[in-house]
């Protein structure tokens, strides 16, 4: 075997070392770096591997240090490839790198009507209180809009300049868009027995001229309960804890007395919110008359009713000024619910 | 209803500040509008509500005050002088109207001197809002204003034959009121005439031609019933609303009618003079009863749930005026008998005797804190239905409207989807010129797009869950009205998108799930273009199959009816009919866990066939092992395909429940196919 001088190995190291350096740290491109590496660094025929051969050729005394330096020529080496490699991944990446700032591909969201959440809510409420939220005919009756509901035909609510009569002629029982929702209390009575607890709502009609808190067409909500040994206190109860689901907090209510025909005592119910009092609707127990009216004995049972206007609670919920504008459906207005 | 403080300390003296006094009357029922000074005085506006036409007059309210407050109740017991000539000579009264004027009384004063009012006398007009005229027709004003009864003064040298007969006008009758309008009258109204014409409109406004004149000497104090539906016949129809209307609508005090006659004449005496003849004219009797009512003990706490002492209850009651008849008394145990006054003819029943107590007693002693039950509630299909329809198109990006359910004849030109042969007309408009029950709510969702696309909005897609109105009569269903429950949409895509957005509905729904079957066929309809539209019909067991949705692009007339530059499309669903699909309990249908095989089927057909009749022999001929077949591609080419021929490629994606398919079986499936769509709609494959 014959020896290999250590002055020309570790001379022929060196010149490796720096060419492969050298090589690296100039490759312009990932196929560059590629082929240096091959060629230092190549598990078959690299530079490297063909210099660690002639390792074993050095005489006996010299092999430590030929080992000691071969082992950092290979480190230094191994070391230029990596950062080569590292420079040309840096380099693909700052290349395909995104602006995270640009906006995002647009879905459109759909919106329900700020009358329709309202709704909702309060049948959500009215739901946990053991309420039921019922439905029924917009076209009625004399009976169910006025009769049953103990408002006789003398009665100014039944003026035709204040009702939308339909044209139509149906002899001495002319029909009539609703102008309250307790025509389906009375359905749902006269379908049913107690106990009750329900929840009618949707739209309403009564000739009033449009302006910034009236309109013709609006949704009201309202509440009947009827059970043996119902009493106003039930009423306050249920009212008390609606409000302070609705309005958040311990809320207050206050009965102000008022008349309904369908309700004895009747009352308006104000609200705390905002630090004052707030009218929210009507209420007051059933009427005996409409009891008897809907095949109820007034004597086995008793019950109360509340009425909400929701655009009302609505327009002071969102701060909307103007009812009519929950009318114009200007997506600008209702993208915003 | 106006309330001079000055005028009502005549009756009570309330030691509380103004504000005070509104926020207790407030809390008793009388709401409480504004409070404003006039000059040494304070006028407080109060709401009346309709049931208590006593609080029209300062002595209902100051009556309501002294029970509030405890206080006694001053009113005046009129006794004015009488001369020795009889009214009954001067005037013979006559009613031929009984059923508008009950009663009516004719005193005669002769001898008066017309002239200004004292100033106590128009100060408190003042205060109230009413201008002074003379001394007269001041006190009728004044007299009304303290205890609800309205009065008229006629000059009795004007009434023609020395009679008043109360009648109905005649049709068209000419009749010129103390406002020297003219008015065509109507045999619904109710009028006084003298011997040869009417001279007032009865309950509603005096006449031109027999007002009191700074001339007049002698006149005629009328103070009569008259009821409110005549009263409001008149002052509705001619548009002719008065204190003295607005009153007898409500229904004075019977009692009241004599009084109020009684104080006018000593008040004229004193401020104008002359003599009261003797007696009064009348014709009719006074109309009111007064109820008598048992008042059960404890029937107050069964009602408000707290007990009030039996003790305050007789107080409140007996300062309101109302007398205990019954033989026991306060303490015996025995129900109460209670005779209401004749000012309170709003109450009749126990219950109504209840809401008195109450309302002085006050509603802040009713308990708030009560337990409530619970129960379940279950959410209706209805209400189901119209969530998810919705929540299918809120995800798709629609917004929701509110539009009116009545609309003009232009947006109602078209008939709905739904039948009705013409829309159903209200009156009065809901707002000018709105004046038809709507068929369809596609015509009004247009509108509002357009109403978008005009100001600039960021877009128009819209969608709307109401209700259609379609008459009834001629095919005697159960109501005469029906009233289908929609959901609709307008959109600015064609057919196809709305078709996605209607099919989305209906898979949400679980329309299949539930066992219903849709079909999609062309609609010739006036709300869309031609050839550009469809209605699903929906088919569920053994009955025929029915119209649960109309898609299209809309015709060009309803886009210029409703006002909107461009196309659009949109659909409408009968959600009332597919109610039945939400309540359906969902099963799991495990998903298979083996492979799914894909092939691509390119078949060529004449350019008539519709998908539909190649998707059904698809999935015929394919079977069970069909997980989904997805339609990938039409296209014609008369080169490559022929003349009327089109190319439609399908991806069928077949996978068993119970192994993974060999190619053999996909194959066998797709040859299965390939021959059934060559039987079925002459399909060829084309390779």
């Amino acid at each position: 075997m014959s020896t290999v001088a250590l002055d020309s190995f570790l001379a022929e190291l060196d010149r490796l070392k720096a060419d492969a350096v050298g090589t690296l740290a100039t490759a312009g491109d990932a196929d560059a770096v590629e082929r240096a590496r091959v060629e230092f660094l190549g598990a078959k025929s690299g530079r490297l591997k063909a210099l660690q051969k002639l390792l074993g050729g050095l005489a006996g005394p010299d092999k430590p240090a030929g080992g000691k330096h071969f082992n950092e020529a290979k480190q230094a080496v191994a070391a230029a490839l990596e950062a080569a490699q590292a420079r040309m991944t840096g380099a693909v990446a700052a290349a395909e790198a995104i602006d995270v700032t640009l906006p995002g591909e647009a879905v459109r969201l759909g919106h329900l009507h700020p009358i329709t959440q309202t709704i909702r809510r309060v049948q959500e409420i009215m739901g946990r209180l053991g309420f039921e939220s019922v439905d029924g005919p917009e076209v009625e009756d004399q009976w169910h809009n006025f009769e049953a509901l103990a408002i006789p035909p003398e009665h100014p609510a039944r003026d035709p300049l204040d009702n939308f009569y339909l044209a139509v002629a149906r002899g001495a029982d002319p029909l009539l868009l609703r102008s309250q929702t307790s025509t389906v209390q009375i359905r749902v009575m006269e379908a049913r027995k107690p106990p009750l607890r329900i929840v009618s709502l949707g739209r309403v009609y009564r000739p009033d001229t449009a302006d910034a808190t009236h309109y013709p067409m609006f949704h009201q909500v309202e509440g009947l309960y009827v059970e043996p040994g119902t009493t106003m206190a039930h009423l306050k109860s249920v009212l008390r804890l609606f409000a302070s689901s609705f309005l958040g907090g311990d809320v207050h209510v206050r009965f102000r007395p008022s008349f309904f025909p369908f309700t004895e005592p009747s009352v308006e119910v104000d609200m705390e919110w905002g630090g004052r009092w707030v009218e929210m609707g009507g209420a007051g127990m059933v009427d005996p008359a409409v009891l008897r009216a809907v095949g109820y004995d007034p004597d086995e049972v008793s019950g109360f009713a509340f009425g909400l206007g929701v655009e009302r609670i609505a327009a002071r919920r969102y701060g909307v000024a103007d009812i009519r504008d929950f009318y114009r459906n200007d997506v600008r207005f209702l993208e915003q619910f | 209803m106006i309330i001079s403080l000055d005028w009502l300390a005549d009756y009570v003296q309330v030691p509380a500040t103004p504000d005070a006094l509104a926020e207790r009357l407030l809390m008793a029922g009388l709401n409480h509008e504004s409070t404003a000074r006039v000059g040494a005085d304070t006028a407080l506006e109060i709401e009346v509500t309709s049931n208590r036409p006593d609080c029209l007059g300062h002595i209902g309210v100051a009556r309501e005050a002294a029970v509030l407050f405890g206080l006694p109740l001053h009113v005046p017991d009129p006794r004015p002088p009488e001369g020795a000539e009889k009214a009954t000579e001067s005037v013979a009264v006559e009613i031929h109207a009984a059923d508008a004027c009950p009663f009516y009384s004719a005193r005669v004063i002769r001898g008066v001197r017309v002239g200004p009012s004292p100033k106590w006398l128009v100060d408190r007009l003042a205060t109230v809002g009413v201008e002074s005229v003379n001394n007269v027709v001041d006190v009728t004003n004044y007299v009304m204003l303290e205890c609800g009864q309205p009065l008229h003064a006629f000059d009795l040298a004007s009434l023609r034959g020395g009679r008043i007969v109360v009648r109905h006008a005649a049709d068209g009758e000419p009749f010129t009121a103390i406002n020297h309008k003219t008015y065509s009258l109507t045999p619904r109204m109710c009028v006084i005439a003298d011997a040869e014409r009417p001279v007032a409109l009865a309950g509603v406004m005096g006449g031109a031609d027999t007002e009191i004149r700074p001339a007049t000497t002698d006149l005629l104090l009328e103070s009569a019933q008259f009821a409110p539906l005549a009263v409001r016949a008149a002052a509705r129809g001619l548009v002719l609303a008065s204190a003295s209307s607005y009153r007898f609508e409500r229904g004075p005090d019977p009692a009241a009618v004599e009084w109020a006659s009684l104080r006018a004449a000593a008040l004229i005496l004193e401020l104008a003079g002359g003599t009261l003849e003797q007696g009064v004219a009348t014709a009719g009797s006074p109309a009111g009863t007064q109820a008598t009512i048992a008042l059960r003990p404890g029937r107050v706490a069964e009602v408000l749930g707290v007990a009030i002492p039996a003790a305050r209850e007789h107080a409140i009651l007996a300062g309101l005026g109302f007398v205990d008849t019954s033989r026991g008394g306060e303490g015996s145990g025995e129900p109460a008998a209670w005779r209401a006054p004749t000012w309170r003819r709003d109450v009749t029943r126990e219950i109504d005797l209840v809401e008195e107590i109450a309302r002085i007693e006050g509603y802040g002693r009713v308990p708030e804190n009560l337990p409530i039950t619970a129960r379940p509630v279950e959410r209706p299909a209805r209400e189901e239905t119209v969530r998810a329809a919705s929540g299918v198109l809120v995800g798709a990006g629609f917004c929701e409207a509110l539009t009116r359910s009545v609309v003009s004849g232009r947006l109602e030109a078209a008939a709905g989807p739904w039948g009705g042969a013409t829309a159903l007309e209200v009156r009065p408009a809901l707002v000018r010129g709105a004046d038809r029950l709507r068929r369809t709510l596609l015509p009004s969702l247009v509108e509002a797009r357009a109403g978008n696309v005009a100001a600039g909005a960021p877009h128009g897609e819209l969608f709307e869950v109401a209700r259609a109105y379609v008459g009834n009569a001629d095919r005697g269903g159960d109501s005469p009205v029906e009233e289908p429950l929609l959901v609709a949409f307008v959109t600015g895509g064609g057919f196809f998108a709305a078709k996605g957005c209607v099919e989305a509905v209906l898979e949400r729904l679980g329309v299949a799930g539930a066992g219903g079957q849709t079909t999609c066929r062309p609609l010739d309809h006036e709300l869309f273009a031609r050839g550009r539209a469809a209605e699903v019909l929906l088919a569920r067991g053994p009955a025929a199959a029915e119209r649960i949705a109309v898609i299209g692009e809309f015709s060009s007339a309803l886009l210029a009816a409703a006002g909107l530059d461009g196309t659009a499309a949109g659909a409408e669903i009968r959600l009332d009919r597919l109610e039945f699909a939400v309540g359906r309990d969902r099963k799991l249908h495990r998903p298979s866990d083996f492979p799914a095989v894909e092939r691509d089927v390119n078949l060529v057909v004449a350019d008539t066939v519709p998908w539909a009749d190649i998707a059904a022999a698809i999935r015929t001929a394919a079977g069970p092992l069909l997980e989904h077949c997805r339609l990938v591609q039409v296209w014609q080419d008369a080169e490559r395909l022929g003349a009327g021929r089109k190319s439609v490629v399908v991806t069928l994606r077949l996978r068993s429940d119970s192994g993974t398919l060999s190619g053999d079986e996909a194959n066998r499936v797709v040859q299965a196919v390939v021959e059934a769509c060559g039987r079925a709609v002459g399909a060829t494959l084309r390779s």
